[in-house]
């Protein structure tokens, strides 16, 4: 089943602007992890604030073609009713955290949607669990490090239970360890609960790990899709574009240049090389 | 002969309230030296690099730089000797052309006219926005905006350039400008300090390494050294990068040093390997 479909998508931010997005034709199934990167001004966050409805409901421009959430248009939809199928997580966690500490952070988005007490407990309490931040649950948010805060925006969210997560560079202001344990959080919201995860980031040794599918955006249009293995395959394109490729990659690529399932990570890179000394 | 010191930190203590942040730091930086910082978020990396040029001073312990300990001297009298670019280039511009942006600094060092002139267009040069320099810094790319912060400081001409995460927020190709910029400056003769979580970088780049953790320095060598000890990078929650994990995890009597680079790899592996298919 689609979550998405995407029709001949374009956007401009105004009649005498660039355009951003140009002719953007994409389906995304139910449980997918999409991974999405490119070099900056590619089109990226523009496109993921037409998946979560930012655009058109809070930013303007001129939008051609469609985006269909559960085969309704989100033109159409109230953002309220979006934002129960969506969840987004943006660059800079310290401007999506409202609240003095990590339980009111989570409830103020629950309130919203007028649920009962006893429900509103229960999630608090799942979504916490989920991102592996129980014992966080009293701190203060100004006291937690950059990869807690984001944790707790992504549990904000979580709480919400939302079809869909839409993340926006979330780990760009985190350490590789804070960077992993994010990605950790969203691997298994995506294989225990099959919530489909749609993420853009410049990590790209992280999106040959966990997603299932890659799209390298360049000027506004999808230039490579398929899984990691097949993008990061690609590596004269990817030069050229600016992408960064992954080391066990792309050492995989110059030994061998037809090699049919490039390695990505250092074990597979390890067993590749063993098997040929 | 050994370079001279330009930095020597002493016994250096600093916290934020009751929170301490650095834990008797000691260690001395020569000239010509390019060094990395590397630690996770809160081990204190910003804190111990903002005592390089006065920015804080010292609760306990000296910090020494050109010569002069920094708790007598003005901000703007170390930023001769020490150039600092922030992790947010947004933080440091304020003036509506590239071109006044440049020269902010340079003409609070009492040069005439013709030398600042010369000066900033040496420096817009040195970073490739020569000709952006009538632009709206606004208007440039977060990549752009951290080179017009960088050829502000390289218009002051100091010793030491000292870069905060240079590379974050950036994609693949800026990244690698703005490392292969300050490597050139490196070449021509300035220290460079920079701080980083990109261990890829770290290997490509750097010399020497410093590992912080918990406000107290775990490891301080050369890069060789400090990727085949990753025992202490584990302690400090770092990762090598995936090519010396590669390296590390191989075990064949032809690779001893670690691989710090693709390029590397590829040199020791591609006479092991032979010229025949793999697959």
């Amino acid at each position: 089943m689609n979550v998405y479909e995407i029709e001949n998508l374009s956007f401009r931010y105004g009649p005498s602007k660039a355009g951003v997005l140009a002719g953007i034709d994409l389906s995304i199934e139910k449980g997918e992890f999409i991974g999405i990167t490119g070099p900056t001004g590619a089109g990226k966050s523009t496109f993921l604030k037409c998946l979560n409805g930012i655009i058109p409901h809070f930013q303007g421009g001129i939008l051609e073609g469609n985006v269909l959430l559960n085969h309704n248009s989100i033109m159409e939809k109230r953002m309220i009713d979006i934002a129960h199928c969506v969840g987004s997580v943006f660059d800079d966690p310290e401007s999506q955290i409202v609240s003095l500490d990590v339980e009111q952070e989570l409830v103020f988005a629950l309130e919203n949607i007028g649920l009962d007490q006893q429900t509103m407990e229960e999630r608090v309490t799942e979504a916490l669990q989920m991102t592996g931040i129980s014992h966080l649950r009293h701190s203060k948010t100004a006291a937690l490090s950059g990869g807690q805060k984001q944790r707790v925006a992504i549990a904000a969210s979580l709480a919400l239970k939302p079809q869909v997560l839409v993340l926006d560079e979330p780990t760009s202001e985190l350490d590789p360890s804070g960077t992993k344990a994010v990605f950790e959080v969203l691997n298994q919201l995506n294989r225990e609960l099959g919530m489909t995860i749609i993420v853009a980031t410049q990590k790209t040794d992280f999106l040959a790990r966990y997603a299932s599918r890659i799209l390298i955006f360049n000027q506004g249009k999808i230039v490579l899709e398929g899984k990691p293995q097949a993008v990061f395959a690609q590596q004269e394109m990817l030069k050229c574009l600016g992408v960064r490729v992954p080391q066990v990659a792309e050492l995989a690529y110059r030994l061998q240049k037809n090699v049919r399932e490039i390695p990505l990570t250092v074990a597979e890179g390890l067993n590749y090389i063993q098997r040929c000394l | 002969m050994k370079a001279h010191s330009v930095i020597k930190v002493e016994d250096l203590v600093y916290s934020y309230g009751d929170h301490r942040v650095l834990k008797n730091v000691n260690l001395t930086v020569h000239a010509g030296e390019f060094v990395a910082i590397i630690g996770e978020n809160g081990a204190g990396k910003s804190t111990l690099t903002r005592h390089f040029n006065g920015l804080l001073k010292p609760l306990s312990g000296r910090v020494v730089v050109g010569g002069e300990e920094t708790k007598h001297c003005k901000v703007s009298q170390l930023a001769r000797h020490v150039g600092y670019v922030f992790q947010n280039p947004d933080h440091q511009l304020f003036h509506n052309t590239v071109e006044k942006e440049v020269a902010f600094g340079v003409k609070n060092l009492g040069l005439s006219t013709q030398t600042i002139q010369d000066r900033v267009a040496e420096a817009l040069q040195a970073v490739g926005l020569d000709e952006y320099r009538d632009s709206y810094p606004y208007d440039l790319s977060k990549g752009q905006r951290q080179r017009v912060a960088l050829a502000a400081v390289l218009a002051m001409r100091p010793e030491v350039i000292v870069l905060d995460e240079p590379t974050t927020g950036q994609d693949y190709r800026e990244m690698m400008q703005i490392m292969e910029m300050i490597q050139v400056l490196n070449q021509k003769g300035h220290t460079i300090i920079f701080i980083t979580h990109d261990m890829a970088l770290v290997a490509e780049f750097a010399k020497r390494v410093i590992v912080l953790c918990e406000g107290k320095i775990l490891q301080d060598d050369s890069v060789e050294a400090v990727f085949t000890c990753p025992d202490f990078l584990k302690q400090s929650f770092l990762e090598l990068p995936s090519i010396t994990q590669l390296g590390n995890g191989l075990s064949h009597p032809e690779i001893s040093a670690p691989f710090l680079t693709v390029d590397e790899a590829y040199n020791t592996l591609k006479p092991l390997l032979g010229g025949e298919a793999i697959d």
